[in-house]
């Protein structure tokens, strides 16, 4: 995967060269011209090893883009939208609903999810009501218990996917 | 030190999986015909468990969440 020429060559990934010899991937090189994704979902490979210019991804700590020869990085996803960027294009925009993103030294990055869905196909009346509903259900339950959490789980990922689609829930 | 190092569902005793679950079926409640039907089954599994002691099985057992999952032997 990575000869010792083409680090030398290279020019700013010298000292990463390291890093990109234990790397999992043999798919880029450490002179990527772009970035490698590979997104999945459990039943479902979305994208398997296709050229991007840029993933933005929903961190729990702060939204965050990954371009070519991108620090190697994991990061936990939290309810938001992903965005892959292609050059030229209109960027392709997913909810997920969570999981993790890992950024290879070969700019090779992987998003694991449980589930990701196109903007398009989400039902904005069915947000707010089920916002509503759990809203209710968070309220009714006892405070500290599980059927609250989950309530507010409903409520976290619903208000995401309301901001995605323009709704403004509260 | 007033806030809470981990999130309200690892505190209310969640696991992470429980989690992600959870997130995942809110993101198919809220998603348009005919995806919605498509996807319905994507958070839903079954299987039965029994435990041997002794050469004799006990009886089987019922698994369709993931709470029971981990209570079950």
């Amino acid at each position: 995967m990575l000869s010792r020429t083409a680090s030398l060559v290279a020019r700013k990934v010298v000292p990463r060269a390291s890093f990109a010899a234990r790397a999992f991937s043999s798919e880029a090189t450490a002179d990527a011209t772009s970035v490698t994704l590979n997104l999945s979902v459990p039943y479902e490979s979305i994208y398997n090893g296709a050229a991007v210019e840029q993933v933005i991804i929903p961190g729990t700590e702060g939204e965050y883009g990954i371009t070519v020869n991108h620090v190697p990085y994991v990061a936990q996803m939290k309810p938001g939208v992903l965005q892959v960027l292609f050059e030229g294009a209109e960027p392709e925009k997913y909810f997920v609903a969570g999981g993790y993103a890992v950024t290879h030294a070969n700019s090779v990055t992987d998003v694991v999810c449980v589930e990701a869905v196109k903007l398009d196909d989400i039902d904005p009346s069915a947000v707010q009501s089920n916002y509503d509903a759990a809203k209710s259900a968070a309220g009714a339950a006892a405070s500290g218990s599980v059927e609250e959490a989950e309530a507010m789980i409903d409520m976290e990922v619903n208000k995401a996917m309301g901001l995605a689609v323009g709704l403004t829930l509260a | 030190m007033t806030a809470p190092a981990t999130s309200f569902w690892r505190i209310a005793g969640m696991t992470y999986l429980q989690y992600a679950n959870r997130a995942a079926g809110s993101v198919r409640a809220g998603l348009k015909e005919p995806l919605k039907s498509k996807l319905a089954a994507q958070g839903q599994f079954s299987y039965k468990v029994s435990s041997w002691t002794n050469g004799e099985q006990s009886p089987k057992i019922e698994i369709d969440t993931l709470d029971k999952a981990g209570k079950a032997v």
